[in-house]
């Protein structure tokens, strides 16, 4: 949600130029990532936070780890010069395999948040509002 | 059945509140943001080129040990030379706290500008920044290359000491940082805002199939 926010904020030419440097995408989709992924991630950051719509906001936060998986992973595969410098802007930065790391580590945690939904819900708006909506 | 019906539809409406709030948010911080960034100012010091009459302005914020920023250097240059009355260009610092020589290597630059040497040391930053970077001590690469230009050493000295300089390259970062830059190379071509080599190389064919040259 944060990352989401702090995007959403900023120019969208900021995320751009870090979804370039992937060099993953054309240019055209380069563009539609750069305005809608943070939206995205802002969304679904906010659903998790309130548990609102908690099992789609999970599948749709595996969707977007899966895809960020697979940028970073092409990346280091393909020796692209990323490199943790501070070029990606000022806030946090850690070099690729770090990165690799940590999403696998979030996605795997996502997985067991969606497979054990109810006790995941057990705090949510979902549950809280909703009791006998099945998940 | 209708329980259930009524249990979605509250759901529904709960949902678009919180991202109707959520929007209002940012567009509110945004704004905010817009309220309070000003423009790219207007650069009076050595450190353009150009005549400024020219159809496209690019204001550059440039970090010295930046890869991509040597990349866009030698695209404007290419650029320059191919369509020479087109560009004027001005160069803005930006040093990133992450880059063990940004604000080192600015610092030399701003004392090279002020000795009428700006761009010939910044094109021997740009073309030797891989070995430079590289260094545990950067400093002798820097006076190498004031030698190269015929830069007074002992004048260069003196500038490097005196506070006037860094408070130069601090206030480029300032308004930097109020115009939201994030990473570098970032450049205003005409006010508008594009990020890195490829943008830049984009933007300016678009001018150039624009223009018809």
């Amino acid at each position: 949600m944060t990352s989401g926010f702090e995007k959403v904020i900023s120019p969208h030419q900021n995320f751009l130029y870090v979804i370039q440097s992937y060099a993953f995408l054309n240019p055209l989709l380069e563009e539609m990532a750069a305005h809608l992924l943070p939206w995205c991630e802002f969304f679904i950051g906010i659903f998790l936070v309130l548990g609102l719509w908690l099992n789609r906001s999970l599948l749709g936060l595996a969707f977007l780890l899966v895809m960020f998986l697979e940028a970073v992973a092409q990346a280091i595969l393909r020796h692209l010069p990323i490199e943790e410098c501070g070029c990606f802007g000022g806030l946090m930065s850690f070099p690729l395999p770090s990165v690799l790391v940590f999403d696998t580590a979030l996605f795997i945690l996502t997985g067991l948040m969606y497979y054990k939904i109810e006790k995941t819900q057990r705090f949510s708006l979902d549950q809280y509002l909703f009791k006998n909506e099945a998940p | 059945m209708a329980d259930k019906r009524s249990q979605v539809s509250a759901k529904i409406k709960i949902t678009i509140i919180v991202v109707v709030l959520s929007v209002a948010v940012v567009l509110g911080v945004k704004s905010l943001k817009a309220f309070v960034k000003g423009s790219v100012q207007a650069n009076i010091s050595a450190r353009v080129k150009g005549d400024k009459k020219a159809p496209v302005h690019i204001t550059e914020f440039i970090d010295f040990e930046c890869p991509a920023c040597a990349e866009g250097a030698r695209h404007i240059k290419k650029f320059m030379t191919e369509h020479p009355p087109t560009v004027y260009l001005e160069l803005k610092y930006f040093p990133l706290s992450s880059h063990r020589y940004g604000l080192l290597s600015a610092q030399y630059a701003e004392c090279a500008g002020r000795q009428g040497k700006f761009w010939p040391f910044h094109d021997y930053l740009i073309e030797r920044q891989a070995n430079w970077k590289r260094l545990a001590h950067a400093a002798p690469a820097f006076e190498q290359i004031a030698q190269d230009v015929d830069m007074n050493l002992e004048i260069l000295s003196q500038c490097l000491k005196d506070t006037s300089v860094t408070e130069s390259i601090q206030k480029d970062r300032q308004e930097g940082d109020t115009l939201g830059i994030k990473s570098t190379p970032t450049y205003y071509i005409n006010g508008k805002m594009v990020v890195g080599a490829a943008s830049l190389g984009t933007e300016l064919n678009k001018y150039v199939q624009e223009a018809g040259h």
